[in-house]
C-alpha cells in the first residue's frame, strides 16, 4: 500500500466496502453481449458459404463481433459472473469459451494469465501484459500481438512452480490447439472465407482488444496498486472503447461489474483523491458518454 | 508412445511457422489465383505459402523486429 497518510474515512476497508456494493448485480448485459456476438459469428458462415450475404460484408460484421469477443470473457475470467458461487461457475466457463471462439482463444489460458497480469501488473518480468504496455507506438503494439497465443509459452517457464496456473496454462494450450488444427483444417475447405470471417477479425480484434484493454490504461504507468493504471482520454465515446478509460477501477476492484464501473468511480472519487491518483480531480460527478475528455 | 509425443510436440515448436505458411498462406494463395482465373498454379502458390512461413521460422516472426 502506498506510503500516504490517508483519513480515517477513506480506508482501505472503506474503499472496499464501498467496492463491494457494486461488485454484486448479474450482469446479463454482458452475457448477451459475448453469447450473442458468438452466435452472429456463427451464422456468418453459412450465410457467406451459401452466398447470402457477400464475404466483405461477412468480414465487416466478424471483425465488429471480434471487437466484442473479449470483455464477457474478461469479467468470466475474475468469476463475474458466478460471483463465488460454485452453483454458477459454468456460466463463467460457458461464457468465456463460446465468446472467445471469435478470437480463437482459449479461456483456461487467457484467465491464468491474465490474473498474473492484476498481480503484478508492470513487472517487466512476470506481467504478461508487459510488452504491449510498454509499446512506443500503435504499430509497436500490432507487431507484438502478431504472436497470438504462443507470447505466453515464456510465462510457463516464470510460473512452471504454480500448479494452478501449470493446470489452467496446459488445458488452454490443448485448447489452443484444436483452434489452430480447426483454423488449418477449414483453411483448406474454405480458404477465403476462413481468412476473412475468423483470422483477420481475429487479429484485429486482438489488436483493439489489447490496445484499449493494455497499452492506453498501463502506458507509462507504475508498479502499485494506485500507480499501475491510468486515467486517458481520447476524442471517441467511451462505448467505443469498451469505457477502459476507467479501467484503473477494475485494476483496484476487479469484482466490480463493468457496467457498474461508472457508478463506482464516481462514489470512489474522493477516496482517489486522497491516495493523488493523477487524473482523479478530473472525473466529473457524473460519468458521461465520455467522461475524461479534458477542454 | 512419450518419444513420440516429444517428437511431435518438438517439430510442431520447430516448424510450426513453415507449416502454418504451407497450408493456411498456400490455401489463401491458391484461393486468390483461382478467383483470378489461373488455375494451374496449385504447387506454386502452396510453395510460397511454405517460403512465407520458412522465412518466418528463420527470422522468428511473421512481421518486423522490435
Amino acid at each position: 500500500m502506498e506510503d500516504l497518510n490517508i483519513a480515517d474515512e477513506f480506508s482501505f476497508d472503506k474503499e472496499k466496502e464501498i467496492a463491494r456494493s457494486f461488485s454484486k448485480r448479474f450482469q446479463w448485459e454482458m452475457i448477451l453481449i459475448g453469447v450473442g456476438q458468438a452466435l452472429v459469428w456463427l451464422s456468418l458462415w453459412p450465410l457467406v458459404i451459401f452466398n447470402i450475404i457477400p464475404l466483405w460484408v461477412g468480414f465487416i460484421v466478424a471483425t465488429l463481433c471480434a471487437c466484442l469477443a473479449y470483455l464477457p470473457s474478461h469479467e468470466a475470467q475474475h468469476g463475474n459472473y458466478s460471483r463465488g458461487n460454485p452453483k454458477r461457475r459454468w456460466i463463467d466457463s460457458f461464457v468465456s469459451h463460446f465468446s472467445l471462439m471469435t478470437l480463437a482463444f482459449p479461456h483456461d489460458l487467457l484467465r491464468c494469465t491474465h490474473m498474473k497480469h492484476h498481480a503484478y501488473t508492470n513487472d517487466p518480468i512476470k506481467d504478461v501484459d508487459y510488452d504491449t504496455a510498454t509499446a512506443k507506438s500503435f504499430f509497436e503494439v500490432v507487431v507484438r500481438i502478431q504472436e497470438g497465443a504462443t507470447k505466453y509459452e515464456e510465462f510457463a517457464e516464470i510460473y512452471k512452480d504454480d500448479a494452478s496456473f501449470m493446470r489452467s496454462f496446459n488445458k488452454g494450450v490443448l485448447i489452443g490447439v484444436g483452434y489452430r488444427v480447426a483454423l488449418l483444417t477449414l483453411v483448406v475447405i474454405f480458404p477465403l472465407q476462413t481468412l476473412l470471417l475468423w483470422w483477420l477479425p481475429g487479429k484485429l480484434g486482438t489488436i483493439y482488444t489489447s490496445t484499449f484493454f493494455s497499452w492506453y490504461p498501463h502506458y507509462q504507468t507504475e508498479i502499485g496498486r494506485y500507480k499501475n493504471t491510468r486515467f486517458w482520454s481520447h476524442l471517441v465515446p467511451r462505448y467505443f472503447n469498451h469505457s477502459m478509460q476507467l479501467h484503473f477501477i477494475h485494476h483496484l476492484h476487479p469484482g466490480i461489474g463493468h457496467f457498474d464501473e461508472p457508478k463506482a468511480i464516481e462514489a470512489l472519487k474522493p477516496f482517489l483523491i486522497a491516495r493523488q491518483v493523477p487524473g482523479a480531480e478530473d472525473i466529473p460527478a457524473r460519468v458521461s458518454l465520455n467522461p475524461l475528455i479534458t477542454t | 508412445m512419450i518419444k513420440l509425443n516429444d517428437l511431435l510436440t518438438n517439430h510442431i515448436r520447430n516448424w510450426k511457422m513453415a507449416w502454418f505458411g504451407l497450408i493456411f498462406w498456400g490455401s489463401v494463395l491458391n484461393a486468390l489465383a483461382l478467383n483470378f482465373g489461373y488455375s494451374d498454379y496449385s504447387v506454386l502458390c502452396f510453395f510460397c505459402g511454405f517460403i512465407i512461413g520458412l522465412i518466418a521460422k528463420v527470422r522468428g516472426t511473421w512481421l518486423w523486429k522490435i
